[in-house]
């Protein structure tokens, strides 16, 4: 545990507070610059930088790669089913004025879904990659360095 | 059963036999069978037919098919010379089939099968030309006969064979494609139709000078007519087994090569216009040349098949130079000798098929002395060979009467000198074949113990030819009764 | 018939479900773990897409124009989908050609894929489906480039996934060249854009004439020309395809080769004709490079050894041919290049199907392995032979039905009988390269006697798939009314604007 002593503490610091500024940027999105590819991005880049600094494979414990594949899925699913509930609720495709009562609010909560959507699809997308190419490198012994 | 259903049974049943045969694969006898059931149940269709043209009848049927394309269609329409070639070729085809079971078993061919289904349907392309009531559907079925004919050819698959067969699909593909049909639109865009119609339907329509282009690209476009420079796939097309070439050479493939030349000559054409326009005046000449240069290379060739070959080559351009004089009387001679070459040919090509299966010799050099071994092979070649020379007494003697008859009245001599010397090189190039099995010892075999002294052919490969022969005799006491039938055709009908 | 079973509403949206509807089954997809429940699932998806095909065909046949805004946004700011003959008829193609391409697919997806993968194989099948289906329908140019980019990067996972090694490198090569060509393509309709401040096609249309930006404009449509080139294989720019239709899994070329490369020579047409309507230059400029491909393609399929390669240099050809029907540019030229487009789909189509079987009980596309095959796979062999029949052209098969079309297009267009011969010339280099298959396949004798002795004919559900196909080829060559109808009316509605 010599070796990258430093980076390896501040990691764990901000492993958490990453994942957290990843939702504020999340639903930043309405009112500023943000949204669901950034967030998607930031909080993927959590586990990139654990597994750069740390074993690969320990993160599969609580983030499996099965969960990964369906957590891809899930979120284009919801970001198409979003359009498909507002057919089945009388618009055209993605038409969000008729998610709510209100057109305003039904455009608001249209936004979010979508962007949720993009931004679990997105996380996990970008862990898989990292991981395909992670587990082919070899991995340096700590005495290697 | 009325005149129109009886032209689409002309061309269903031959394709249902071929069905049958494919489903009777696995019981030879049966599958034989079924080959000559059909052929004979085709023939009585067809004497049907023949007795309604006879009468004056002249049936007719329309959009047989739904075409894909607006302004096609494809229509069945039967007049004396289709009459007559459907006759010729579903009449053959019992006598092939009997000749195709005795060689095959004989020679233990494989692949019998697929022989004999795809002769089946080189049957039915035959009868659709003949009953094609347009260009579009005779250049239709013309190209299924090719395509037919094509695993025929390639039968043994060898190398050669293989080889052989590229080349006849190659030059009758191509001429048909770029030149035929090539013509037919041409024809098309001039006249509005490309129906077969008496006396023709471009006079007037076509500008003079114009007329024997259409001519050339129609005479080379029909590659099966075998006309010079487009006759190389004749002799390639011997690597086939013999009953393929009597199919290629007498019933089917050439017979409807003339027969469209024919029917272009009197239908599209019309005799009329061509002597107007003497259209066709350069294609007589190049049909005399063929006519001896393909008698000369036949002097020339030690196979007897290969022998055959260039003597049909040279028999067939009868047919173009007799269109091609432009008068009735030669448009009908040209008729009469599809009839008679066909019937003469095939007892050749099944007598030179009877030789190699008793013998395996296939060499006219081979042949001294075999003739005392099979005698009556030897007879029934001998009588198709005279009536190919065109000597009395046999059928083929009126065509060369009528030929001269016609370029006599046309005052073209030369015609007249070509003849004589077909004839007399025909007699030159037969005569060895049957001088040598005659008159000759036979030689003796290097090692002597060859014990299999060849022996006559097995009973199914002699009779056939044997019933071809006697035909052609027949044919020359009963022509009157062949020609007031084919003189129909000039006559004026409704 | 539709208007009456469905309610209405879900007719008004039936130009976003052919698309929705397999962009929601792709992810779903991605949770089964069995490939079988995938492979029903993806087949029911495929089954109502080409329904919904037909629905659409119906409403627009009679020159109707169906325009849909995506977002309830109203066209030219919003996204519209804009269906009318031309894009219904290849809507239809592309949907049923997936269909009947999963059909036939199951035996050599599982011989040719990972048990594992199968899941994300499906996956990636529809989401190709979809991008394909997405770029026909869209009346926006940077929404097909989307829907372009979708398909493109979803067939570069799916060539992936072939057995061979050569896979991969076929893959990756069909990427870079694929995102090259997609990125040109995208440029161009960003410089339109700037040009006109607008990305609707109608929209375009109006604009183009008005804009002042000339130069702008034509290097837009140059590289757009040269974008969708690259993705519709026109020669020279066809690098790409012969690996990839060799390498690929047989599933995957077999759809690739009905539709990829038409979809992209669509929204090339709509570019040309509609958009820009400078149907004259694109004319002079395209009708050398389609000969060129008709030729050269052509000749070289007949020096290939391997059937999969010679069937891919035979497509090339045949997009040339199509591409030569758009050069000639008049409304009959135009109808014949859709005739070639749905018959080389069944022809094409047919013979991978063939291919596919003959090459999973032999374990080998090369020649060479298959003499005398036909003794074994009778039925798949004959399946080759109609749809090479077809493919050339032989009256009464579905091919014929196209080049006689294309012919008199060429009468009357240009009365041209050299072009004319050329046409006839390259049919006859097809013959070659057919019979050479043909021959071989049932002429051939086999090296060793024992080598096929124990082969026995391809499974059931592929063998009636391909003869299904075989038979549509023979069908439409006798029907040939339906499918010139069709085209006719494409042409029609390409012609006369959004």
């Amino acid at each position: 545990m010599q070796h990258h002593l430093v980076l390896r503490v501040i990691a764990k610091l901000l492993f958490a507070p990453i994942l957290l500024f990843a939702f504020y940027v999340q639903f930043h999105g309405d009112f500023g610059p943000g949204g669901g590819f950034q967030a998607g991005l930031i909080f993927a880049s959590a586990f990139v930088l654990h597994g750069l600094l740390f074993d690969v494979s320990s993160a599969r414990q609580f983030l499996p790669d099965r969960l990964l594949q369906v957590g891809a899925a899930v979120g284009v699913l919801l970001y198409a089913g979003t359009g498909l509930a507002s057919v089945l609720l009388g618009g055209n495709f993605l038409d969000y004025d008729h998610l709510a009562e209100a057109p305003t609010s039904g455009q608001h909560l249209g936004i979010i879904l979508v962007e949720a959507g993009v931004g679990i699809t997105v996380a996990c997308v970008v862990v898989m990659v990292f991981r395909a190419f992670a587990d082919h490198l070899p991995c340096l012994r700590e005495q290697d360095w | 059963m009325n005149d129109t259903s009886a032209l689409y049974l002309a061309i269903l049943l031959p394709l249902l036999g071929a069905v049958l045969i494919a489903a009777l694969r696995n019981h030879p006898n049966l599958r034989e069978a079924a080959t000559l059931v059909t052929s004979v149940v085709l023939f009585a269709n067809v004497c049907w037919l023949v007795a309604s043209v006879a009468n004056g009848a002249t049936p007719r049927a329309e959009n047989i098919l739904p075409m894909p394309v607006s302004g096609l269609f494809l229509s069945l329409e039967l007049e004396p010379l289709g009459a007559m070639f459907a006759a010729i070729a579903s009449g053959l085809w019992i006598i092939n089939s009997l000749y195709s079971i005795g060689y095959m078993r004989a020679n233990k061919e494989k692949h019998q099968t697929r022989f004999y289904i795809c002769f089946a349907i080189a049957i039915a392309a035959a009868m659709g030309i003949a009953l094609s009531g347009d260009l579009i559907t005779l250049f239709v079925f013309y190209e299924v006969l090719t395509l037919a004919t094509y695993p025929l050819v390639a039968h043994k698959q060898t190398a050669e064979a293989k080889a052989g067969a590229r080349t006849y699909l190659l030059i009758l593909l191509s001429t048909s494609v770029f030149l035929l049909l090539f013509a037919i639109a041409w024809t098309y865009d001039i006249a509005g139709t490309v129906a077969f119609a008496q006396g023709g339907i471009l006079s007037g329509r076509i500008e003079s000078w114009l007329a024997p282009v259409l001519l050339a690209c129609f005479a080379f476009g029909i590659g099966k007519a075998a006309l010079l420079p487009v006759h190389l796939w004749l002799p390639a097309a011997m690597v086939a087994p013999t009953p393929v070439s009597a199919l290629l050479h007498a019933v089917a493939v050439v017979k409807a090569g003339v027969f469209t030349m024919l029917k272009v000559g009197v239908y599209i054409f019309g005799i009329d216009f061509l002597e107007q326009t003497g259209a066709s005046q350069w294609l007589a000449w190049l049909a005399g040349a063929s006519i001896l240069y393909a008698s000369v290379r036949a002097l020339a060739q030690d196979n007897l098949k290969a022998r055959l070959a260039y003597s049909t080559v040279s028999q067939l351009s009868y047919v173009t130079l007799a269109m091609a004089l432009a008068t009735p009387l030669g448009a009908l001679a040209g008729a009469l000798q599809i009839a008679m070459h066909a019937f003469g040919k095939i007892t050749l090509f099944m007598c030179a098929g009877a030789i190699y299966v008793a013998s395996h010799r296939t060499q006219v050099s081979g042949l001294n002395g075999l003739a005392r071994a099979m005698p009556v092979t030897f007879t029934a070649f001998a009588v198709g060979a005279l009536s190919i020379i065109g000597a009395p007494l046999l059928g083929g003697f009126w065509v060369k009467w009528e030929i001269i008859f016609a370029a006599n009245a046309l005052e073209q001599l030369v015609f007249i000198i070509v003849m004589i010397a077909s004839s007399m090189l025909s007699l030159a190039y037969f005569a060895p074949v049957i001088g040598r099995g005659f008159f000759l010892p036979p030689a003796q075999a290097s090692g002597d113990a060859d014990a299999s002294a060849p022996k006559e052919a097995p009973l199914l490969c002699v009779l056939p030819p044997s019933i071809s022969a006697i035909i052609c005799i027949i044919l020359f006491f009963q022509v009157d009764a062949l020609w007031r039938f084919l003189e129909l055709i000039f006559e004026s009908t409704p | 018939m539709f208007v009456a079973i469905l309610p209405a509403a879900l007719l008004t949206q039936l130009p976003i479900l052919q698309v929705a509807i397999p962009l929601l089954a792709a992810p779903v997809c991605v949770l089964f773990r069995r490939g079988r429940w995938a492979h029903d699932f993806s087949l029911l998806v495929t089954a109502i897409a080409s329904i919904i095909s037909v629905a659409l065909l119906q409403f627009v046949f009679n020159g109707g124009v169906i325009s849909y805004a995506l977002g309830g946004f109203a066209p030219p700011w919003g996204i519209e989908y804009r269906i009318d003959s031309a894009n219904a008829v290849i809507l239809l193609l592309v949907s049923v050609s997936g269909f009947l391409a999963l059909l036939q697919s199951r035996a050599s997806i599982e011989t040719e894929i990972p048990e594992q993968k199968h899941p994300l194989f499906y996956t990636a099948f529809l989401l190709c489906l979809t991008g394909l289906l997405g770029v026909a329908a869209t009346g926006d140019a940077f929404n097909a480039f989307v829907f372009l980019e979708i398909s493109s990067l979803a067939t570069y996972a799916l060539v992936a996934m072939g057995k061979s090694p050569r896979a991969l490198t076929a893959a990756f090569r069909y990427l870079i060249l694929g995102t090259i060509g997609a990125s040109t393509f995208v440029i161009g309709v960003g410089l339109l854009y700037m040009a006109t401040g607008t990305l609707n096609m109608s929209d375009l249309a109006t604009r183009i004439p008005a804009s002042p930006h000339h130069a702008v404009i034509q290097a837009a449509f140059a590289l757009i020309i040269v974008g969708l080139g690259l993705k519709a294989a026109i020669f020279p720019l066809h690098l790409w395809l012969p690996n990839v239709y060799t390498f690929a899994p047989a599933v995957v070329t077999t759809f690739l080769a009905a539709t990829a490369t038409k979809v992209a020579l669509y929204l090339l047409a709509r570019f040309v004709f509609v958009i820009f309507e400078d149907a004259s230059f694109a004319g002079t400029l395209l009708m050398p490079l389609a000969l060129l491909a008709m030729f050269l393609a052509s000749l070289a399929a007949l020096q290939q050894g391997n059937v999969k390669r010679i069937l891919a240099y035979s497509s090339i050809a045949q997009i040339g041919y199509m591409l030569f029907a758009l050069a000639l540019a008049s409304t009959q030229a135009v109808a014949a290049a859709w005739l070639l487009i749905l018959t080389h789909a069944l022809a094409k189509g047919g013979l991978f199907m063939a291919v596919a079987g003959i090459a999973l009980q032999t374990g080998s596309s090369n020649l060479d392995d298959w003499k005398g095959i036909a003794k074994q796979m009778p039925w798949s062999a004959a399946v080759m032979v109609v749809c090479f029949l077809s493919l050339v052209g032989v009256p009464l098969t579905a091919g014929f039905v196209a080049k006689w079309s294309l012919l008199s297009a060429i009468f009357s267009t240009s009365e041209s009988i050299i072009l004319a011969a050329v046409v006839a010339g390259v049919s006859l280099l097809t013959l070659l390269y057919a019979g050479k298959v043909l021959e071989t396949v049932y002429l051939g004798t086999p090296d060793e006697q024992n080598a096929t002795a124990n082969l026995r004919e391809a499974p059931l559900a592929m063998l009636l798939v391909a003869l299904l196909v075989a038979a549509m080829n023979i069908y439409f060559g006798f029907n040939g009314t339906m499918l010139s109808d069709l085209s006719k009316r494409a042409a029609l509605a390409l012609l006369s604007g959004f």
